[in-house]
């Protein structure tokens, strides 16, 4: 397969936008047009071939070369700085596991959450992790997340009601992309628990449909805080409405407020403990799953006593810590579909090869 | 081997096959939706379809 990137021509950047949108190859909304210098520039700051294969991204089974990860980070408005986190991102999207060319051809909402851990979150950012850290106002969270989708669009070839059959979708189609508040949390940052040292940096990608907010007031006269967050928070990350729920596999994500994963730390709660509880209450009567199961309900019908697991491991529930400090914490549940049943992704941020372009800082 | 794709997911079945490298992979199309629908009326696209799908079969 020819792996060079096509140039269009067009008489001026006005010109060029209009034809980019005609032909699909955006968002929706105004893009960078990214120029043969622009890319090339953006590429030379990576230290990585243009022609680099870093994966391929389904269902168009488009090679995902650095020269076309480049452009599209030029067109979501990436810094250059930004391109090691973008392309771990593609890796991870690319790698089997991830269940991408299923995860984009679905009916379901999901869309790739791209968590970053370790120095990179400066280095290549600052990625924000505190306040309004999946909203607007941070240049980083919200070109990455971007850049990743027009990867999907332009290279994976998901586009709505062709080859990606999402019925509605969900605004983090647009951009999904946070970093761990690690110097918040009491626990050890996330990558550390997947296998990786503390001073790496990584980004982990989950397929996940939009956050969830939970709301517990804690309150640390009381003995059972802790039981009542892990109650509530449960609730939130797999009820019956779930596929997690339905399909009993696949993954989810639990996104702790700093204030609630302090009520979980000051009882002596560590992540993996955490996992463990949710896992535990997440089980659900069999009952249940036969009665507004559908024709998924079929599943124990052979066996409908006792209760099932609405997750196979407690792994599979991911735990971090993001935001401001408050009363939320957050639960994004998944898809749960496809040979992998849709899991999540973790790639070592290779930013060795990185080297500054004079002029191009600002960006 | 033959797909049964519905008709609201025809243009996608053609857009895997061809990713896949699969252009010619026989298809029979069937209405949408049929999740849902009652085993009456999947019969009833089964008596409908049937002949097409031993067609392509036969291929």
């Amino acid at each position: 397969m020819n792996t060079a990137t096509k140039y269009l021509e067009a008489q001026s950047e006005e010109d060029a936008l209009e034809l980019l949108h005609e032909l699909q190859c955006t968002d929706g909304l105004p893009v960078i047009i990214p120029t043969e210098k622009r890319v090339h520039d953006f590429v030379l700051s990576c230290g990585q071939d243009a022609d680099m294969v870093l994966g391929e991204l389904g269902p168009a089974m488009g090679r995902a070369t650095v020269e076309k990860v480049a452009a599209a980070a030029v067109m979501a408005g990436c810094k250059p700085d930004y391109m090691p986190l973008l392309i771990a991102a593609v890796k991870a999207a690319a790698d089997p596991k991830f269940d991408l060319a299923e995860l984009q051809a679905t009916t379901h909402c999901t869309a790739p959450l791209i968590i970053v851990n370790g120095p990179a979150r400066q280095d290549c950012g600052p990625v924000a992790s505190g306040y309004g850290a999946l909203g607007p106002g941070h240049r980083a969270n919200a070109s990455i997340g971007r850049a990743l989708r027009l990867c999907l669009i332009n290279i994976g070839g998901g586009r709505p009601g062709v080859s990606d059959m999402a019925l509605r979708g969900h605004p983090g189609k647009f951009s999904y992309c946070l970093a761990e508040a690690e110097e918040d949390s009491p626990f050890p940052p996330l990558h550390t628990s997947l296998g990786f040292d503390a001073a790496d940096s990584v980004v982990t990608l989950l397929g996940c449909e939009a956050p969830h907010s939970v709301l517990y007031s804690d309150n640390a006269d009381d003995p059972e805080d802790a039981d009542k967050l892990l109650y509530i928070l449960s609730v939130g990350l797999a009820n019956l409405a779930t596929n997690n729920h339905i399909f009993a596999q696949g993954s989810a994500l639990v996104c702790l407020g700093p204030k609630h994963a302090s009520v979980l730390a000051r009882s002596d709660f560590s992540r993996e403990s955490i996992q463990q509880r949710l896992w535990e209450l997440t089980h659900f009567a069999k009952t249940e799953h036969i009665r507004y199961g559908g024709e998924f309900g079929s599943a124990f019908k052979d066996d409908p006593e006792g209760t099932y697991p609405a997750f196979k491991a407690p792994e599979n529930i991911l735990v971090m810590v993001a935001g401001g400090s408050g009363l939320y914490s957050m639960v994004m549940p998944n898809w749960g579909g496809a040979a992998n049943a849709n899991a999540a992704v973790s790639v070592k941020v290779d930013n060795d090869f990185f080297c500054e372009i004079p002029g191009l800082s600002g960006n | 081997m033959v797909s049964l794709v519905t008709e609201e997911f025809w243009e996608q079945g053609n857009f895997v096959a061809r990713s896949l490298g699969m252009p010619d992979l026989p298809r029979v199309k069937l209405p949408h939706p049929i999740a849902g629908m009652g085993e009456a009326y999947r019969e009833e696209v089964a008596a409908a379809v049937v002949a097409s799908i031993m067609q392509r079969l036969a291929q």
